[in-house]
């Protein structure tokens, strides 16, 4: 457990020494003050394309930047050899993993909060009352995230940045239009087409659990087992996501 | 032995290899045991599988079969490599952090206290002559300089077994020294050490026993000193002032320059002769080297033997 | 290795196999029970920005008619939702989106019109969306043969409709009762002489009988308007002389108000009620 502690902190100080991070950061809060000009050609209540944007952009970037950091985590250890001095010190292979994993966490726990209090000082700067239910939002925006890590770092365990930057950014799309696939399972009669496109739909991630975008906006009830739901969702996946990393990348030959 | 500090039983690993995988043998049944409180060389030409078998048995790699102990452990026990350090060959390390952070991680991995951390990494630095670079970031160091961390980090726990994979490669003959210094202090401290190794004068002069590996299999191994005879294999003479047709039968003319003759003599009686006719012809002796089998006859031998 | 560590390994792994289990129901699970929690869903919401035509072009990186299928098949679905009850608002501009994205596209063109005309009981808009079509399609004919429906049909602008028809049929492979049509809504449009031409050049360029017949029913029509026109004035006139209605027409005649009686295509005379001063034709012109 301490272990997992260490390498978690080295890879959160590892994290936020990466430029990519800032970079990423800046573009978040450029778009955050951009929306205000595009608030500008709406008619109406300007203040909910400023919401509605800054939410986006707390989503569009947490999850580029779990997405881009956490695909290389694993191989650049692998790629630069510098696991061969960490392996063998007394260190389980999936402290490793679980270490690397809670150490992008807590970075990006950072990153989206650091957004999220700009973001809400933007707001209340625009005559919008702090609205609590922002960070509501953003917490589940960083549950999504934290999927998205362990997604990140499962890919990771197996394959190039590139490829598993594509693959984690398809578990994205796919988790946000999966709820689509109701529309078709609608359409398609009874049968075995229909039982399969169901099982599909219950197997692929619905990343549209942890959206609160639209009761934020809109001002909505948000009902309380929405939210245990959805956190416990997250909670499982993610440990289904991480023990398949676990399984996959114990026996791996470090050649 | 049951005291063996390391025991390879019958190590066996292949690897797939090839767009349509097929599996190559890279160690095809390696034995061997470490005494503790010694100097142990692992040689072989590049490819033999030397670092393989390291990677076996820091759990970097998984068998296929055979088994590993060291401490009378299990290899991959936490227990057991509480107790090792590790220099890998071209080392990488973190190029964020700085040296005293990169050494203070693996301290903290080690369950050292703080108090503890700071002392030995302080004496460390020291002692693989970085005392100054402690607060300069990793990716600003040279070669030489990444070695000496490397170092640094393999011994951060007070090994009792230390594994070193071509340590000497890359070093200037200064750093040569010194690292054959610290391995010959390890082993005055009543440590071990395992050395993978391709250059052979080093191996010969710390090295207390020593594996031979070729093609994935130990060919020959034991005490250096027994290996290696010290019997004379043969003497190079160079010589003035004889002439040629009284050389003939006496020995093999290897070279001849401005009147010099070096002359390969084999055998004590054919020295004499020769040295007697020298005397006779009022002629000089230059040099005379008496030659005894080296460690990389021996090698080249075995070599070519498979 | 040892018999304790190949124990260990195969612990753990049973371990690691229970939990992948264990997390993959526990997942299913909790997805089957979010599915019965009701997401308050504003109608419409995913319709927040759908940007410019122009904008969607240049971004689409050259998948613009892709985009545009993608984009008008959710406008389908966005339209048989009857919960967004102001969705006929943005039409033209959704519509408008995908013809930039694709001009080409036919079906979005016609369906589009065929939404606003009929959901949205918007002939107008109908119209827009058909000019647009137009406007990229200049050689097709589908589109302002669809426009004169909906001008004929359902605002009755018959004025309109004669515009569009007649584009229509001049558009190459136009169909021959779109210059039928445009007659038709000539002479509803009380163009009287240009029906009466365009209807004598059906007549004589047409096909077959039953074209012929088509024809000759308008042409009678046409003239029958006319002729009962001057009648009517003449009878009025004689009112204003006489003080009273004629008796028969050819009072008219007799009275110097016409030149002689006009006799229907047929060469029949027009029938004339003294009590209610109607004047008709002696048949019904499709049945004669």
């Amino acid at each position: 457990m301490r272990r997992i502690g260490i390498i978690a902190l080295n890879t959160f100080r590892e994290a936020v020494r990466d430029r990519v991070l800032y970079l990423l950061l800046f573009f978040a809060g450029a778009t955050i003050l951009l929306s205000r000009v595009l608030s500008l050609l709406t008619v109406g209540d300007r203040v909910k394309v400023v919401m509605d944007v800054g939410l986006a952009a707390l989503s569009f970037f947490g999850a580029l930047m779990a997405i881009l950091i956490g695909t290389s985590l694993v191989f650049k250890e692998i790629d630069k050899k510098t696991i061969y001095t960490l392996m063998s010190k007394p260190l389980h292979r999936f402290e490793f993993l679980l270490g690397k994993f809670l150490g992008l966490a807590l970075t990006l726990l950072v990153m989206i909060s650091l957004m999220t209090v700009f973001f809400q000082a933007y707001l209340i700067l625009l005559g919008r009352r702090g609205d609590g239910r922002v960070f509501l939002a953003a917490l589940y925006i960083f549950l999504e995230v934290v999927l998205l890590t362990a997604v990140a770092i499962l890919f990771s365990t197996f394959s190039t940045p590139i490829l598993a930057s594509l693959f984690s950014l398809s578990f994205f799309l796919i988790g946000h239009f999966s709820r689509g696939l109701q529309t078709l399972i609608r359409k398609v009669p009874a049968g075995f087409s229909r039982s399969s496109l169901r099982l599909l739909y219950l197997i692929l991630p619905d990343l549209e659990n942890f959206n609160l975008k639209t009761e934020v906006v809109h001002g909505l009830p948000i009902p309380a087992n929405l939210l245990l739901t959805s956190a416990a969702y997250g909670l499982f996946y993610t440990l289904f996501i991480l023990t398949l990393a676990v399984i996959i990348f114990r026996r791996r030959d470090f050649t | 032995m049951m005291s063996d500090i390391l025991v390879i039983d019958d190590l066996r690993k292949s690897f797939a290899t090839g767009f349509i995988p097929r599996q190559k043998e890279i160690l095809r049944g390696v034995s061997l045991a470490v005494e503790p409180g010694e100097i142990f060389g692992y040689l072989g030409p590049n490819g033999a599988g030397k670092t393989t078998t390291l990677k076996c048995l820091l759990g970097l790699v998984f068998p296929d079969s055979g088994s590993l102990t060291i401490f009378g452990q299990p290899h991959l026990s936490l227990r057991a490599r509480q107790r090792i350090g590790y220099l890998p060959e071209s080392p990488y390390f973190y190029d964020h952090l700085t040296a005293f952070e990169f050494l203070d991680f693996y301290a903290r991995l080690f369950g050292l206290k703080k108090k503890e951390r700071g002392e030995r990494i302080s004496g460390l630095l020291e002692r693989v002559g970085l005392a100054d670079a402690g607060r300069i970031p990793l990716r600003k160091f040279s070669r030489g300089m990444l070695q000496r961390a490397g170092l640094a980090q393999a011994l951060i726990n007070d090994p009792d077994l230390l594994f070193l994979d071509e340590p000497l490669g890359g070093l200037d003959p200064i750093g040569r020294k010194e690292l054959r210094d610290i391995i010959l202090e390890q082993k005055k401290r009543g440590k071990t050490v395992f050395l993978c190794s391709h250059i052979l004068q080093d191996i010969e002069m710390i090295c207390d026993r020593v594996a031979i590996l070729v093609s994935g299999r130990v060919v020959s191994s034991g005490r250096l000193r027994d290996l290696v005879s010290e019997k004379i294999l043969f003497t190079e003479i160079e010589i003035s002032g004889v002439k040629r047709e009284d050389l003939l039968g006496l020995g093999e003319s290897l070279a001849g320059q401005e009147g010099r003759v070096l002359l390969k003599v084999v055998g004590e009686e054919k020295v004499e002769e020769v040295l007697a006719l020298v005397l006779r012809s009022r002629g000089r002796v230059h040099s005379l080297l008496p030659r005894s089998l080296t460690l990389e006859d021996l090698f080249l031998d075995m070599v070519k033997a498979s | 290795m040892m018999i304790g560590a190949e124990r260990r390994r195969a612990g753990s792994a049973l371990i690691l196999g229970f939990l992948l289990l264990a997390a993959a129901g526990g997942t299913l699970a909790l997805k089957l029970r979010s599915e019965d929690i009701a997401r308050a869903r504003i109608p419409g919401s995913s319709l927040r920005f759908l940007p410019s035509g122009r904008y969607l072009n240049a971004v689409s990186l050259g998948y613009s008619s892709l985009l545009a299928d993608i984009i008008y098949i959710w406008a389908i679905q966005y339209y048989s939702d009857p919960a967004i009850t102001d969705r006929f608002s943005r039409l033209d501009h959704i519509f408008g989106v995908i013809s930039e994205l694709d001009p080409k596209y036919s079906e979005p063109y016609l369906v589009g019109a065929l939404i606003a005309a009929y959901e949205a009981r918007d002939p107008g808009l109908a119209l827009k969306v058909l000019d647009r079509a137009m406007e990229k399609n200049p050689q097709d004919w589908i589109y302002p043969f669809e426009a004169g429906h909906y001008a004929q049909m359902m605002m009755k602008d018959f004025r309109i409709a004669q515009e569009y028809y007649r584009r229509a049929m001049e558009l190459p492979d136009a169909p021959d009762i779109a210059k039928r049509l445009y007659a038709n809504a000539l002479f509803k449009a009380e163009d009287l002489e240009t029906a009466w031409k365009t209807w004598l050049e059906v007549y004589n360029s047409a096909p077959d009988d039953r074209i012929r017949k088509i024809a000759s029913n308008h042409l009678y029509q046409v003239k029958a308007v006319l002729d009962i026109k001057l009648i009517k004035e003449a009878v009025a006139r004689f009112q204003d002389l006489f003080g009273r209605p004629p008796l028969n027409l050819e009072q008219l005649v007799g009275a110097g108000l016409l030149k002689s009686l006009p006799r229907d295509l047929d060469d029949r005379s027009y029938a004339y009620d003294p009590e209610t001063g109607e004047v008709t034709t002696a048949v019904i012109p499709w049945k004669r």
